[in-house]
């Protein structure tokens, strides 16, 4: 594969198509390959930069060390687009990575053009949310013994019990056979994952937000994530939501025409007119 | 994408892993991405190549010229594995991509150490077929004349459907994964060039004359014609070996990933 050598770590990356850079990162458990569905349409009018994060496949990682982290992949991410070296990109993030896209754009708007989120991973703080407890997530003592299984070796049983935790019971044996190797490819990024304390969002992080934002949702995602979307999206100045109609989580494999459609909309429209109020332009 | 130019053309190319190299040649529809699923165990041991053909995606092709042709793709494949250093390599073929994947191993033996066939497509002539009109592949070529109609009218999905049903029985497109969908539609022209591909059926010399070691591989659960070519073909291959993978259809490496890999490295390793 293609390779940018950034913060002494060599990120794998599918390059595809011509025109603006369009970045996407992935979420847990996957790697560029989760993009696949949405390149044809995608890199018709754009340059598509699909990378893969530290440790995820094609890279085998043994779960050892402690560069699995929301702060190491914020810094690798600014670290592969500033060596693409293209001027500013167009970012998007998918559930983790959407987390990771929104910290990137957060700490560094120059680096940006837009910046799309497509249900973004995390929690709020006080300032976003009246209901936050402080305190590990509910789910952390089930996440905690997924990664126990998997470096114990029980690969399926340790994904079962995760994605069961996260999507309800029988998640992880309704998922299509090439979605479930995908996540055994990545199994072991939980092993770092569980480690990981990823701050949660606050007001403070929503106003940094300068770039203009799309936040994309399925319409039939259950949990916190809708939740996190909305409030997220209520704050971030002139930002835009897109919910995709009987689509959950991977929303994008579930409707990849109508999702390239609300992306390449999103892209094409001139920047110096989002999120100005109507009346004002 | 990686690129390799060959034949005036830049094949793009997707390489995952280190060890032994191992190309994969895709089928009719497909790309590079058609290897998704099982490049994962397949690159814990082998450098995993995957070419998209001439005028698969990547590529926008709109269907027009006379260069989308079996023997170009042969040739194409056969011009890139030879600058595949260090060669010979393993060289496996899905469908179309097992007929291309033959056809190098009867002309270049000196590229390749093993052969892996996956329900190779094709016709055979009469020296294999005992009635000419029960050649397996007559109903899929009709089919694809009239799926290439449906292009030309504008009807994709329509067209996709009338193809796929054809190979995995009625209902088949309607069943498949939107994602997958959606990479078959990707690569619609094709199907346009493929209708004129002039695609030769195979003969009990050139099976005959396969001296790789050949691996054989159907889906037990596959349906239509593509699964009877499947052992007549095996059985005059010198050698060849066949393994069927329970419960999977013609596309059993989506299927079971994890049994098609544990079949291929075994094969692979012996």
């Amino acid at each position: 594969m293609q390779t940018l050598h950034v913060n002494n770590y060599d990120m794998a990356y599918l390059d595809i198509g011509r025109g603006s850079p369009l970045v996407c990162v992935h979420g847990s458990l996957c790697d560029f390959r989760i993009w696949s569905v949405l390149l044809g349409p995608l890199a018709r009018r754009h340059r598509v930069i699909a990378l893969s994060l530290r440790h995820f496949f094609p890279a085998y990682w043994d779960g050892v060390g402690d560069t699995y982290s929301i702060a190491q992949h914020v810094d690798d991410v600014i670290g592969f687009i500033e060596r693409l070296d293209g001027g500013p990109v167009d970012l998007m993030g998918h559930s983790r990575g959407g987390h990771i896209a929104f910290r990137v754009a957060g700490r560094r708007p120059d680096l940006l053009r837009k910046l799309i989120l497509a249900e973004p991973g995390g929690e709020l703080d006080g300032s976003l949310d009246p209901d936050y407890k402080p305190g590990p997530s509910p789910l952390a003592a089930r996440f905690a013994a997924s990664a126990e299984k998997i470096a114990a070796g029980d690969i399926d049983g340790g994904l079962e019990y995760f994605m069961d935790a996260l999507e309800g019971p029988g998640a992880w044996r309704r998922l299509p056979v090439t979605s479930k190797q995908q996540l055994r490819d990545n199994a072991m990024t939980l092993i770092g994952q569980v480690r990981d304390r990823r701050p949660p969002f606050s007001k403070a992080d929503t106003d940094a937000i300068r770039n203009p934002t799309l936040f994309i949702g399925g319409a039939n995602t259950k949990g916190l994530l809708p939740k996190v979307l909305r409030t997220l999206a209520a704050h971030v100045a002139g930002s835009e939501i897109a919910m995709i109609p009987n689509t959950t989580h991977p929303m994008f494999e579930q409707a990849p025409q109508k999702y390239c459609e609300i992306v390449l909309d999103f892209l094409a429209r001139p920047s110096s007119t989002f999120g100005v109020p109507p009346g004002e332009t | 994408m990686q690129t390799l130019r060959v034949n005036g053309y830049d094949i793009a190319y997707l390489e995952v892993g280190h060890g032994p190299p191992l190309v994969c040649v895709h089928g009719t529809l497909g790309d590079f991405r058609t290897w998704s699923a099982v490049m994962g165990p397949l690159s814990k041991t082998r450098r995993v190549i995957a070419p998209s053909l001439r005028h698969f995606f990547p590529e926008h092709w709109n269907g027009v010229g006379d260069d989308y042709l079996m023997s170009q793709h042969v040739d194409d494949t056969i011009g890139f594995i030879a600058q595949i250093d260090p060669g010979p390599v393993d060289l496996m073929g899905h469908s179309r991509g097992g007929h291309i994947a033959f056809r190098v191993a009867q002309q270049r033996p000196d590229l390749l150490r093993k052969l892996v066939l996956l329900e190779p497509g094709g016709d055979l002539d009469a020296s294999l077929s005992p009635t000419a009109e029960t050649s397996p592949l007559a109903s899929l070529a009709g089919r694809t004349a009239i799926t290439a109609r449906k292009i030309a009218a504008g009807d994709i999905d329509g067209a996709l459907q009338n193809f796929f049903d054809g190979i995995d029985g009625d209902g088949a497109w309607a069943r498949l994964p939107a994602a997958a969908q959606q990479q078959l539609r990707d690569n619609i022209f094709t199907l346009v060039g493929q209708v004129d591909e002039k695609r030769a059926p195979y003969s009990k010399a050139d099976a005959q004359a396969i001296r790789t070691p050949t691996l054989f591989i159907g889906g037990a659960a596959s349906k239509g014609s593509l699964p009877a070519l499947l052992p007549i073909l095996a059985a005059e291959v010198p050698g060849a070996r066949t393994a069927m993978i329970a419960g999977a259809g013609h596309w059993m490496f989506d299927q079971a990933p994890q049994a098609f890999c544990d079949i291929v490295l075994e094969f692979l390793a012996a």
